[in-house]
């Protein structure tokens, strides 16, 4: 069995040193990493990168990170990311990275993602050139993450987990107002995800929403936004696998 | 629709229009030193209703000041949850 702690939208400011630490220092009993989706930062300066660095630093587990919009907010996305790599969070945007706990190969694929909204009711690439530039970022997004999952399952991993802070289906955003949904995900990172597949999909974001999903290709998803959770992590218990078995690259479906 | 006087037509003045307020504190509470886009603002009839979670008290408090100041004189009521930061005590399993 594979242990997952996740936690997205800390929003951890310049005062709240220590806020989360205490109950983060419990992980190595009850998991076997940690994954933060994204908006780790109010504003995303290195000032705040620094709170977050020193909240997971040491804590005994692998900490694995995707950035979120708040992370980006001062315009300062890479020293942010270099920050928390300094002190041995691991950082994806559009990669992947394979942990290893008991035997067992952890395959997590990362990218922030971003918006657009879902099938019938989204943005396209037409029109304006700003309009076109948003689709066509989320796109990018999205093709990463398939990369990075498809790479992960060359690689034999035991499970493969799909880490956004977007959402990649309207399920998880239940409570949100449905005139926003286009910017709280996009059924582009659902379908990156079932096409590679996956066993797992973990995102934050949507404060308002709900914590379960799934795509409409039978991958569990997770938004593990803290206002959702309503604690400092949440652990979910993956049975190991000889592969990831769900989504369209999942034996089974070949 | 009758228009009287200097009132703007559609009723009154554009600043004392509960919406545009409500607007203009959402956008100082996103890109005000609080960062904030959790909290959900609604006009109630006469009142303005906050509903979210907010990650401490202390930012709560922030958010509170910051509306008390941007919608002087309409009563308001806070219903701003702060986050709960334990541990969890069990864990999902995904069989």
């Amino acid at each position: 069995m594979i242990r997952i702690a996740a936690v997205g939208d800390i929003h951890l400011g310049s005062g709240d040193q220590g806020l989360l630490r205490p109950a983060f220092q419990t992980l190595p009993e009850c998991a076997d990493l940690l994954l933060l989706a994204g908006d780790l930062t109010r504003h995303g300066t290195p000032e705040e990168a620094r709170v977050v660095a020193r909240e997971v630093q040491g804590l005994g587990v692998p900490v694995v990170a995707v950035l979120g919009n708040h992370d980006h907010h001062d315009d300062r996305p890479d020293e942010v990311t270099a920050i928390l790599r300094d002190t041995g969070t691991q950082v994806l945007e559009g990669q992947g990275t394979v942990v290893t706990s008991g035997g067992a190969r952890i395959g997590v694929a990362g990218t922030k993602g971003f918006g657009g909204g879902f099938v019938g009711r989204c943005a396209g690439e037409f029109g304006e050139p700003v309009m076109k530039e948003f689709v066509r970022y989320s796109r990018r997004c999205a093709d990463s993450l398939r990369t990075s999952l498809e790479r992960l399952g060359e690689e034999g991993c035991d499970a493969r987990i799909a880490l956004t802070h977007f959402s990649p289906v309207p399920d998880t955003l239940a409570g949100e107002p449905l005139e926003i949904y286009p910017f709280l995900g996009s059924y582009l990172l659902a379908e990156a995800i079932d096409t590679a597949g996956a066993d797992l999909a973990v995102h934050g974001h949507a404060h308002a929403g709900t914590e379960h999903g799934m795509t409409s290709g039978g991958v569990r998803v997770r938004n593990v936004a803290q206002p959702v959770i309503g604690r400092a992590f949440h652990v979910y218990h993956l049975p190991v696998h000889d592969h990831a078995t769900t989504g369209a690259a999942a034996p089974a479906a070949r | 629709m009758s228009t009287h006087g200097s009132q703007h037509p559609g009723g009154g003045e554009p600043a004392q229009n509960l919406d545009y307020r409500i607007a203009h504190l959402q956008e100082r509470l996103a890109s005000g030193e609080l960062g904030e886009l959790g909290v959900r603002v609604e006009a109630r009839g006469q009142t303005v209703l906050l509903t979210g979670t907010v990650p401490s008290a202390p930012c709560r408090d922030e958010i509170l000041r910051t509306v008390h100041e941007e919608l002087a004189g309409v009563p308001v009521h806070s219903d701003l949850v702060v986050t709960e930061t334990s541990s969890p005590d069990h864990a999902e399993e995904l069989a």
